[in-house]
């Protein structure tokens, strides 16, 4: 069988570059899976009908099975480790928790990072604008009510943080 | 596989000349990468363009906004530029896949994609937009031109869209855009439609009409709209072009929707839209 | 501890235990594991729904460099058996069923598993199943299973024929009744294939540990499936370990084996580690789906609303092969005639093969589809007295005490009209028509059981100990698929031993090291497991509490655990640290632990051709209410409110039980509104999320909860289970809704813009 050519590829991820050699049909969920173990990026269809994949490339969400690896070649990603961690909880993080937006599990890698990337840029959505936001993130086992709840929830929050700092 | 990744639009049309068949483009990739999983796409070249960041603006000039081929479909929902002076494709964009899609998505790809419910082309077609191909040679093709067949446009294998031109109009025309999907989010449209109409009180001076998932291509509705400009807008005239727009179109059955109810829906949007535009 | 002590930590709201690792990106669902060495195994199916097999040739497949493995039919030891699906020993009813792991001189539905190959790289293992020639020879095949019921219906399996089943209802006399009727209603309602769509494909690994034995880490709500494993590679029981992941997603999708058996052949041929995940596509062409149904109603009552008759003919889909289908066909049977006091019943149900997708359980077990019908011909009959949709209803309710038409009593509180009431109340103001949009509002009942079928002798076990510095640790074989199971265990521990959540640790699902907890399915494991948690636990602290009482000098019954201390109730200021107890106990030789079996109680089923007396432990009843806005030139509906109310016994997480039912409600959503597998010639024509659509973040209402907490559970702390009642009335009460918007009722599953466009016309033409 013919093996497929490879090029060098440059990531970083989470703040960290890591390199890695690729073929150009890996996607980057693929590399970001298998290669250099984010296996907190999910793959649920392959083909960006469902969100699970979600990562932020140059900070916007995308479908990471619906990005070539070599197209983010040089580029920022940042998974769902990226965001908030045990030792430092991104506040999406702890309302998720706390609001029981968290079932299976499955859609919550995905949807967290839509939910960041929403209050990056609007820090006060209303829920019609969360339900946009996340309207790329399927989720089978919430109804999304507490998933939207959570992310409300975790605007006032971090609104509050930044009051509090000024 | 080969990959290449051109940093200038001279770059990309040098090997666009070199591979022809054998390479296809990808830009924002979300429809080559299902093609490239489904087995469907056969090429063993691939020439990435999304690196031409040249190619990513919206601009405004005078009479014309001029949008970059390599545009995210993102770029173009959130876009006050847009949202001013072509207001139908900031909708249609905002209503394409969803917000995860629109970040990769690019004008051009949709364009070049050729699906007959391609969202950015049924206002494109109503707003009588050109686009600009750039081979050997640039060319400008009117966007009623463009598109073929199902999934056939008349890019050629060393042709890429640089840009697309959307002329502005004037204070007396209004455009309305709807599309009929099976939910709200993430829906190939069943029906899409796009019209834009200049008004001098009832009297219609011009109208232009757009539809998608309706023919094998997107297209225009030139009899209804032969039938709508130069005339008094009465409740009876709306509801001859309610009932003639069947005829032009050519809707096919499937999983999503039977042609009899596409072509039903056809004449609904219509409707609502005429009614839109006319209040 | 008595009822009446107020609890602590049952009830509340509190986050779950798994829920932190979920929200981190730590949790290792099956297709996150890898080990060094591994295969990626991949399978081969089918191209047609009906066909000979001529010849497989694998040859070249195997010659293709990095393949490691290639089998087919004749590589699988025990390639066929006839299961009983879990069962340990045969309960009769025609509950088992012909498993075959790879086909072999047939294939009998499209996606049918044919061969199996492993190789270095997905790559090659790719590129290996396209060197597989496989020739077949297309034979007729029948689609549909009123077509496969007549007599000259190609036969799906040879040698048998295609009616798996026939169960029969019968009480009083249908004739009289029906004579007895001033109304009378007939219908025909039809519900489609759907998917479960969990969002994370099927997948797991199987590797030889050191000691040989076969050892899976799969996602799956059954663990016991080791057993058809070990017998399909006839091997012993014991030489077979499967490890449950943290499911992403069941939803009795992956109650059936679904890659462990492709899994420990790979392992066991190559003796490498293989891992397997399906695509998408792969998930929805082979894996089970809900059965359709074909149901034909009579329904009669007097004109006061007081039924007098109901006659079913139910006939579902059971695909190509048997699965679960008697079971599902034998829960439509008893709730086939609803909730509701009636006189005369006849209910004939018929589970048939085709050569369709096979078909098993999915939420609601064949609940749903029933309650479509029956809650559709309420909503009729409402029309045709001139009642109200709840005030018929209310009317016909069973009460505790009375009995279904089976003749099963309902032996615990029937919460149906304080459901109806609370949902009316909620459903408030209706919203203004405006435009082409019209507003219309429906009501559903709903009954379904939670617990297995009784005489089943289901039982769980759960062991409970506690570590010497007072930690404790929770082994039990229970598999978590997303409804917070494990987790339940952990805050019921919390409660009986009287330490925070944040002490507890639970091993979930491994066959070689904890307790086996029986299936995640039927609704069962809160009630199962729970209770015998309860029990393990309250084993822990009554040997806790009378060593304490012994170094305090108090009456054991003075005592309590709370926040990791015995305490003295009557507050003379006695206490002592739990780990000191513990500690003493230790050194006394006293057990630290118990494993607990909690069986549940058994009542025997003589026979199944008539389906009667007490089959399952209990149901939990709910209402769903609904106003939807339809579009009447588009036909698009929009779901502007859900309610749902059900009487869950005792909330023992407040959290995970509105998160059940905003999640079945949605899942039910899905099921009336956007969701079909649609076989055409038994060919799927939705093979991807783009095409097969759920529900997104835009398509949803807010749906509102309202709990009744009767704490008339069979569960622990008088709990019920909600998981899969919470999707069952769904479906009729957007139904009964769109029928109030437009006045032209939709018989079929999913209500599609097309067919409420059509139904308008065809309204149009009969007035004309």
């Amino acid at each position: 069988m013919k093996v497929s050519k490879s090029y060098p590829l440059e990531l970083n991820v989470n703040g960290e570059w890591k390199k890695a050699e690729v073929t150009p049909r890996e996607t980057l969920l693929y590399v970001l899976r298998e290669r250099l173990g984010h296996t907190e990026v999910k793959e649920g269809c392959g083909k960006g009908d469902c969100g699970v994949c979600a990562v932020l490339l140059n900070g916007k969400p995308v479908n990471a099975c619906l990005t070539l690896a070599l197209q983010a070649d040089g580029q920022n990603v940042v998974t769902l480790k990226g965001i908030g961690t045990p030792d430092k909880p991104h506040p999406l993080q702890e309302s998720f928790v706390k609001k029981g937006a968290i079932q299976c599990g499955f859609c919550s890698a995905g949807m967290i990072v839509s939910a960041k990337a929403l209050l990056d840029e609007n820090p006060k959505p209303s829920r019609e604008e969360i339900g946009k936001a996340i309207s790329g993130n399927l989720c089978r086992c919430t109804g999304y009510k507490k998933i939207i709840e959570a992310i409300e929830e975790a605007a006032l929050k971090l609104r509050r943080t930044k009051n509090d700092r000024r | 596989m080969e990959y290449f990744a051109p940093r200038t639009v001279p770059e990309a049309l040098v090997l666009m000349r070199k591979w022809k068949k054998k390479a296809t483009l990808i830009a924002g990739g979300t429809n080559i990468i299902p093609s490239m999983r489904s087995g469907e796409l056969k090429q063993k070249v691939l020439i990435d363009l999304s690196q031409i960041k040249i190619l990513c603006y919206i601009k405004e000039e005078k009479n014309r906004i001029r949008i970059g081929g390599l545009t995210s479909i993102s770029e173009i929902a959130s876009s006050k530029i847009v949202k001013i002076h072509a207001p139908i494709l900031f909708e249609a964009a905002n209503q394409l896949g969803n917000p995860l899609v629109r970040n990769r998505a690019t004008i051009a790809g949709n364009l070049a994609d050729g699906s007959p419910a391609a969202d950015t082309a049924v206002p494109l077609l109503a707003l009588e937009a050109t686009v600009v191909i750039q081979g050997g040679e640039e060319k400008q093709v009117p966007v009623h031109q463009f598109f073929v067949g199902p999934n056939q446009t008349v890019l050629k294998r060393d042709e890429m869209i640089k840009e697309v031109l959307v002329p502005k109009f004037n204070p007396n025309v209004r455009t309305a855009y709807s599309k009929l999907g099976l939910r709200n989010s993430m829906a190939i449209s069943v029906v899409s439609i796009a019209v834009l109409m200049e008004m001098e009180k009832t009297f219609c001076k011009k109208a232009r009409i757009g539809y998608g998932a309706v023919a094998p291509k997107p297209i225009r509705a030139y009899r209804v709209e032969e039938m709508l400009e130069n005339h008094e807008l009465t409740e009876r005239l709306l509801i001859a072009c309610c009932e003639t727009i069947g005829k032009e179109i050519s809707p096919i059955s499937d999983i999503r929707a039977s042609k009899e109810y596409r072509t039903e829906m056809a004449s609904v949007l219509l409707k609502r839209v005429l009614k839109q535009v006319t209040q | 501890m008595n009822e009446k002590t107020e609890l602590r930590i049952i009830g509340k709201p509190i986050p779950r235990h798994d829920a932190w690792e979920k929200a981190f990106g730590l949790t290792c669902y099956a297709a996150d594991f890898s080990l060094p060495g591994m295969l990626y195994g991949k399978v081969l199916r089918s191209n047609y729904p009906s066909a000979r097999i001529l010849s497989v040739n694998t040859s070249r497949a195997e010659r293709l460099k990095g393949v490691k493995a290639v089998l087919t039919a004749k590589d699988v030891p025990r390639n066929e058996s006839v299961t009983r699906f879990g069962q340990t020993h045969a309960v009769g009813g025609g509950f088992e069923g012909l498993y075959r792991v790879l086909a072999d001189r047939k294939v009998h539905f499209m996606g049918e598993a044919v061969a199996l190959v492993a190789a270095e790289t997905e790559e090659i293992a790719g590129k290996a199943l396209e060197l597989i020639r496989v020739e077949y020879e297309p034979l007729p095949g029948v689609f549909g299973p009123i077509e496969a019921m007549k007599p000259d219906a190609p036969l799906v399996h040879e040698g048998r024929p295609n009616i798996i089943t026939h169960y029969e209802v019968v009480k009083g006399d249908v004739e009289t009744g029906f004579s007895e009727a001033d109304i009378i209603v007939e219908n025909t309602y039809r519900v489609p294939f759907v998917d479960h769509a969990y969002l994370e494909p099927e997948s797991g690994m199987a590797w030889i540990d050191e000691d040989g034995v076969i050892t899976i880490r799969v996602s799956t709500q059954v663990i016991e499936h080791f057993r058809g494993i070990a017998d399909l590679l006839n091997l012993p029981h014991n030489r077979v370990r499967v490890i449950g992941t943290y499911v992403g997603g069941g939803f009795g999708g992956k109650e059936d084996i679904t890659v462990e058996a492709f899994l420990a052949l790979l392992t066991y041929k190559t003796g490498r580690p293989v891992k397997l995940t399906y695509t998408r596509e792969e998930s929805i062409l082979s894996h089970s789906k809900r059965h359709p149904y074909v149901m034909i109603y009579k329904t009669g009552a007097k004109k006061d609303g007081r039924l007098t008759a109901l006659q079913a003919k139910l006939v579902s889909d059971a695909g190509a092969y048997v699965y679960l289908s008697p079971w599902v066909l034998l829960y439509s049977m008893v709730n086939a005639a609803g909730p509701y006091q009636v006189p005369h019943v006849k209910v004939d149900g018929y589970t048939v093969l085709t050569n369709n997708t096979f078909t098993s359980a999915n939420r609601g077990f064949g609940a749903p589809q029933v309650c479509f019908a029956y809650e559709s011909q309420m909503d009729e009959l409402a029309r045709r007295t001139g009642l109200e949709p709840e005030k018929i209803r209310m009317m016909n309710y069973l009460e505790k005490g009375e009995a279904l038409a089976t003749g099963q009593i309902l032996e615990r509180h029937v919460a149906l009209q304080e459901t109806t009431e609370k949902v009316i109340e909620a459903l408030g103001e209706r919203t203004l028509p405006s435009g082409q949009m019209r507003i219309g509002r429906g009501i559903a009942s709903g009954m379904t059981s939670y617990g297995r079928m009784v005489f089943l002798h289901d039982t769980s076990r759960s062991h409970v100990s506690i570590e010497m510095d007072g930690s404790v640790t929770i082994r039990a074989g229970i598999q978590d698929i997303g409804g917070g199971q494990a987790s339940s265990l952990c805050q019921i521990t919390a409660e009986i031993l009287g330490v925070p959540i944040e002490d507890i640790k639970i091993y979930i699902a491994d066959t070689a090291l904890t307790p086996l907890a029986g299936t995640t399915t039927a609704t069962r494991q809160l009630y199962m497991s729970g209770n015998a948690t309860l029990m393990a636990a309250r084993e822990v602290r009554k040997i806790l509490v009378h060593k304490a009482a012994g170094m305090l000098g108090i009456d054991p019954e003075s005592l309590d655990l709370v926040d990791r201390e015995v305490i003295d109730k009557e507050e003379t200021g006695k206490s002592l640290p739990l780990k000191e107890v513990v500690r003493a106990c230790a050194s006394d030789g006293l057990p630290l632990y118990h494993v607990a079996l909690f069986k549940a109680p058994f009542r025997n089923v003589a026979q199944f051709e008539r389906i009667e007396g007490q089959i399952f432990p209990d149901f939990t009843f709910g209402t769903h209410g609904a106003e939807v806005a339809v579009d009447e030139e588009t036909g698009k509906i929009q779901v502007l409110k859900l309610i749902s109310s059900f009487d869950v016994g005792r909330a023992i997480n407040r959290l995970s039980v509105e998160g059940q039912i905003e999640g079945g409600a949605i899942y039910g959503m899905g099921y009336s509104l956007t969701e079909e597998v649609i076989l055409n010639q038994g060919i799927t024509m939705t093979p991807s999320f783009s095409e097969y659509l759920l529900p997104t973040s835009l398509d949803v209402p807010d749906v509102e909860t309202i709990l009744i907490e009767s704490g008339d559970g069979v569960g622990p702390f008088g709990a019920k289970g909600v998981g899969e009642p919470s999707v069952c009335s769904v479906a009729p009460a957007i139904s009964n809704a769109v029928y109030d918007a437009i006045e032209v009722r939709i018989y079929d599953l999913p209500l599609t813009p097309e067919k409420i466009v059509r139904a308008l016309q065809s309204k149009v033409k009969a007035k004309v």
